[in-house]
């Protein structure tokens, strides 16, 4: 044993070091593709983040599930809502990578359970909310104004739009279960959609601007 | 105060994903109004990021084509996924008005039905033979003593009961199983979050003439 103990932990303390100072910079390099994704729907850094989890998140699913093609579905669908939900990831919360972690945990719980129970319920956001708590989000809400402003801004869209906006964000239906209800095709859901949000984005940015 | 938490096991399975959405739910509902068990779960799922994604060797490749296509796919939508600011949902049940855990609030449930001083209304979870309900004493009602021929998981939503273990209130996280023998008094009155795998049995005299009860709540 030719190295004294001391300088064997100095070496460890030191690699321990560099490894964590390492993953501040990863951190934060995944943290901005994230807001990149959130606030200009970036598709480079999506690419990015897709590259640094997507071959991750399939191993994890294949080691447990042992099906690829579930395994592959995971990917999509945590991707797909880190897509859809980046604007909800708060850096001040947590590192990046347990914000994509809840996210890839809670479609796999939602998966798995499509598949044992039959259920599509999606019980997963409400057992480890995405947003931390409630009270919380409506002090931001009221402090901004923007719930009574997004409100004021649905109410001014034309009616096709709005009882599908409605729908879809507040009572929570699938486009499938809004296409059968309003009974027009899944295509003009979709499109209608594409246009409200197109609008409110609009109208939104008048009033803050 | 809270005093009776899910071991950490469950909370580690929690954490994880891995417990029926009866189970979870129950969980869930205990984290949401304590402290130390939030904390828990957040170090958990931090520690299980931290292996899973921060380490490059364990990776499945994929190719160049696979990823440009998936990446194609899921961009070609701008839509996104607003998160509702207000989802708290009340019930009333017997004129007592209840906040729902947020953990519930999405969970099917069925109308409420009655015997004596219990309410009772089923959630559509089919997990059998798990079944979740919840379940209302009111003020100065019991569950006459039983064993549970299975697993009994009570979770107190509001309100505070006894039995010969203790005095429970609103978080308390209370897992039995056939070793144990109870009979649950509530002074105040309560609504529980209940799951079971099997019907409660009486064991004492009269009360064993009270077997449906125990499919009741079961």
């Amino acid at each position: 044993m030719g190295q004294s103990i001391d300088s064997m932990l100095q070496n460890k303390a030191q690699h321990a070091k560099a490894i964590s100072m390492e993953k501040e910079i990863e951190h934060k390099a995944i943290a901005d593709w994230l807001t990149n994704v959130a606030q200009k729907r970036d598709k480079r850094a999506f690419t990015e983040l897709f590259r640094f989890f997507a071959p991750k998140i399939q191993r994890i699913a294949t080691s447990k599930y042992g099906n690829e093609s579930l395994a592959a579905e995971v990917v999509q669908e945590t991707m797909t809502n880190v897509w859809r939900k980046a604007h909800l990831f708060d850096a001040s919360k947590g590192a990046p990578t347990t914000w994509v972690y809840t996210v890839m945990r809670n479609v796999s719980f939602d998966l798995l359970r499509k598949i044992k129970s039959k259920k599509e319920d999606n019980l997963s956001d409400d057992f480890w909310p995405l947003v931390e708590s409630v009270e919380e989000d409506v002090k931001v809400f009221e402090d901004h104004l923007a719930s009574k402003e997004m409100m004021a801004c649905i109410d001014k869209l034309p009616d096709p739009q709005k009882s599908v906006v409605k729908g879809f964000y507040f009572m929570e239906m699938s486009q499938e279960q809004l296409a059968e209800h309003l009974d027009v095709p899944l295509g003009t859901i979709k499109s209608r959609l594409r246009l409200a949000l197109a609008r409110l984005k609009q109208h939104m940015g008048e009033i803050h601007d | 105060m809270i005093k009776h938490h899910p071991n950490s096991e469950l909370l580690e399975k929690f954490a994880d994903g891995e417990l029926p959405a009866s189970i979870a739910a129950g969980i869930a509902i205990h984290v949401e109004m304590c402290p130390v068990c939030k904390v828990a779960v957040a170090e958990l799922t931090e520690q299980r990021s931290a292996i899973h994604f921060e380490s490059s060797d364990l990776e499945m490749p994929m190719s160049e084509l696979n990823i440009a296509s998936m990446v194609e796919e899921i961009t070609l939508s701008d839509e996104i996924d607003i998160a509702i600011a207000d989802k708290e949902k009340s019930i009333s049940v017997k004129g007592e008005e209840y906040i729902l855990p947020r953990a519930l609030t999405n969970m099917a449930m069925s109308k409420w039905s009655s015997i004596g001083h219990l309410a009772r209304a089923r959630f559509s979870i089919d997990e059998e033979p798990l079944r979740a309900s919840l379940l209302q004493i009111q003020a100065g009602g019991s569950v006459p003593e039983h064993t549970h021929k299975g697993f009994e998981l009570t979770v107190l939503v509001d309100g505070h009961f006894e039995d010969e273990l203790g005095i429970y209130g609103p978080g308390d996280f209370i897992l039995l199983d056939a070793e144990h023998t109870h009979s649950p008094v509530t002074k105040d009155g309560c609504l529980c979050y209940t799951v079971a795998n099997d019907a409660q049995h009486f064991t004492q005299g009269i009360n064993k003439l009270l077997n449906p009860i125990g499919s009741f709540i079961y």
